[in-house]
């Protein structure tokens, strides 16, 4: 069928140029039409942008807190174990990377430290007791100068009594020492599969429910009001749920990759580095693919619920097991271990995250990944010639919600 | 033209349409007219191909119909609701842009028909914000934007003010003069009988009249009012009339042919002064009212 078939071209009736039938790409209208819709809904750019602006400042705000250096000016009067612990307090903050600077401002003997304090000229004051020292604050004492402090002072003590006793430093606090032994993989490595599994979850949830539902909505709204018989007389119903699925597809996919993207540049541009950075950029590849398998099985099972329902509520209760299915989804990204990943790596749909947090927590084979993306296409071209069977016999439906059984019985 | 033959349709076992067949002239408007339920909104969505029928079939000049016949078609559904959400002339611009037409054709085409239609101050509003009369103006001009070869509109005028209905009758007039078959379906009697060239009028999804409305009106029983001062009573003894009404010098009678209300005027010339004798064309409405009952 295309616009050269003039075979059944009226005679009787003159066709002025603005028609010609159909479009050469009908589905091409419709995808933009579906994404521009989209852009330029206020509340979808909002949404948009405050999650990117949260990704970008989680990011950063990590880096900053990690790199912040705490810098506190501290009196005390003129005196050799004070200022000895000074010393050696910044000394050990230097040598353990502990991000704290302490300014020294030493003051003579029987001056008042404490109006220096009052009158803000200095954070702290540190002076010598019988028991130690103590360290005096307008209100608050910052953790991290205390414990260096601290640290550098039992140090001191250490060595003090070490020599009243006649040892060595050492001897006193030999057998002490606490180390991990792991057994089971790298500690870093399984604490950053379970963040970027959390992360991967999350993303794939929040797409299929941005992006998903409108699909069924949409579906739906154009029944419910009988725009689909108006456009179903201008084009063949296949090329309108194609148009629908690709727009949101490719609106998903955008947004998934603008996400991500930002996220891995400003996880690349830390200032201190980030341990398996490369991993996780090669997995975000792996998951993009697996996203989109996974979407596709939803969209088809979106766009056969809209279809199905004969008003906007009647979505409420069937989209209900989808729903759950994405909930499975996202708690498997979390919590599953062992062999049940494993087995949810080869499900389609949950695949989508699983086997990206496989690959993220230990080396997978790589035919492994190509198996499962494999399955979940077939699954998603099989799911979407079914939602396209039953969109297309339900569609033209008026009455109340059809169930799954009834709409398969339709006639065609 | 457009043609259906013979549809038949069933809704499990209940019969909506019942070997229905009727014509669509390329000149001229017609009225489809039914009580609710009659089967009208299901012929149209069979014409259009958004239901299937049982049997019978649909032409377009002569051929069985394809649906690129229907694509150049103009349909507006039963209920109407383009996208609430979406604003006018964008959804406009998409119908015609569906209907093969390029982006900058359909937008001119969008604007002349709402400047036609006195919104064109509304394009940029959302459908969901115009009044419910003016939501109706732009379904009607989303059926237009691709210059259909047919129309298809199922109640086009319901919800339209007097001025909507002129403007919108003059447009769709405009377009049947074309050559562009029009089928609409209407409840309101008058409006048919001033805007028909035919008519089908169908009941319990049967057809039981349908024809150009000259046709129908001779069909119908030809009444004659005959004005003969200062008595008609005499009328009572004439064959071949049937009086149904005298007052005086005036009398309502039927002929049973044209012959013999030639004699008849004959004779009342010859009896003296005939102020009247004039048939009495029957509306379209009484046609109606008659053929269903």
């Amino acid at each position: 069928m295309s616009i050269t078939d003039h075979r059944t071209r009226p005679t009787d009736a003159p066709v002025r140029s603005a028609s010609s039938g159909q479009p050469s790409a009908p589905w091409l209208i419709v995808t933009l039409r579906e994404v521009t819709v989209k852009v330029r809904d206020k509340s979808f750019l909002i949404t948009t942008l405050v999650t990117l602006a949260l990704i970008v400042g989680s990011v950063v705000f990590a880096g900053i807190m990690g790199d912040k250096t705490t810098t506190a000016t501290i009196a005390f009067e003129q005196n050799g174990r004070t200022a000895a612990l000074m010393a050696s307090a910044n000394e050990l903050a230097l040598a353990n990377d502990r991000k704290v600077e302490l300014v020294s401002h030493p003051v003579p003997s029987g001056t008042a430290v404490l109006e220096a304090l009052r009158a803000k000229d200095v954070d702290l004051v540190l002076a010598p007791t019988p028991d130690g020292y103590s360290l005096t604050a307008l209100k608050e004492v910052p953790g991290s100068v205390q414990s260096l402090l601290g640290d550098a002072a039992s140090a001191q003590a250490l060595e003090f009594n070490a020599g009243k006793l006649g040892v060595s430093p050492e001897s006193l606090t030999a057998g002490s020492t606490v180390s991990p032994v792991l057994l089971d993989g790298d500690s870093e490595r399984n604490s950053m599969a379970m963040v970027m599994g959390f992360i991967f979850s999350f993303l794939f949830y929040m797409s299929a429910m941005i992006f998903g539902m409108p699909i069924a909505n949409s579906v739906v709204e154009e029944k419910q009001n009988r725009v689909v018989e108006i456009l179903a007389t201008a084009i063949p119903i296949r090329q309108l749920l194609a148009g629908k699925i690709l727009g949101n597809m490719i609106l998903a996919m955008g947004q998934l990759c603008l996400f991500t993207g930002i996220g891995l540049l400003a996880l690349n541009m830390m200032p201190t580095p980030v341990p398996f950075v490369s991993v996780v950029f090669a997995t975000a590849g792996w998951f993009l693919a697996f996203f989109l398998a996974g979407f596709l099985i939803l969209a088809a099972v979106w766009a056969a619920l809209g279809a199905m329902a004969s008003r906007t509520e009647d979505l409420q209760q069937s989209t209900g097991p989808v729903i759950m299915v994405l909930v499975a989804v996202l708690f498997t990204g979390i919590y599953a271990k062992g062999t049940l990943l494993v087995v949810a790596s080869y499900v389609p749909v949950i695949s989508s995250v699983a086997m990206p947090i496989r690959l993220l927590s230990s080396d997978v084979p790589l035919w492994e990944p190509f198996a499962s993306l494999a399955v979940a296409v077939a699954a998603a071209w099989a799911m979407v010639l079914f939602g396209e069977k039953i969109y297309r016999r339900a569609i033209m439906q008026t009455g109340s919600a059809l169930s799954w059984r009834k709409a398969l019985k339709l006639e065609d | 033209m457009l043609e259906v033959q013979g549809l038949t349709r069933r809704f499990g076992d209940r019969t909506v349409l019942d070997e229905v067949s009727f014509s669509v002239p390329a000149d001229g408007m017609t009225g489809f007219v039914g009580a609710n339920g009659a089967g009208k909104t299901t012929t149209m969505r069979i014409i259009m191909g958004v239901l299937k029928s049982h049997s019978g079939s649909v032409y377009f000049n002569g051929t069985q119909i394809t649906n690129t016949d229907r694509a150049r078609f103009g349909y507006m559904p039963e209920e109407r609701g383009l996208y609430p959400k979406q604003q006018v002339l964008d959804q406009l611009q998409y119908l015609g842009q569906l209907h093969g037409m390029s982006r900058t054709d359909a937008r001119t085409e969008a604007l002349d028909l709402l400047d036609r239609f006195g919104i064109a101050d509304r394009t940029k509003d959302k459908l969901e914000s115009l009044s419910l009369g003016n939501q109706q103006r732009v379904q009607v001009a989303a059926s237009l934007m691709h210059h259909p070869t047919a129309l298809v509109l199922d109640e086009p005028f319901s919800g339209l003010d007097p001025l909507a209905v002129d403007s919108m009758t003059k447009l769709l007039a405009e377009r049947a003069a074309t050559g562009v078959p029009i089928l609409f379906s209407s409840h309101q009697l008058d409006l048919i009988d001033t805007l028909c060239d035919n008519l089908v009028v169908l009941a319990g999804g049967k057809i039981v009249a349908s024809g150009s409305a000259a046709e129908l009106r001779a069909r119908a029983s030809a009444k004659h009012v005959v004005v003969t001062p200062p008595d008609a009573g005499w009328l009572r003894e004439q064959p071949g009339v049937r009086v149904l009404d005298v007052a005086g010098p005036r009398a309502l009678v039927e002929f049973t042919d044209d012959a013999t209300a030639q004699r008849v005027l004959r004779t009342a010339v010859d009896r003296g002064a005939v102020t009247e004798f004039a048939p009495q064309r029957p509306s379209l409405a009484e046609i109606y009212r008659e053929v269903i009952r």
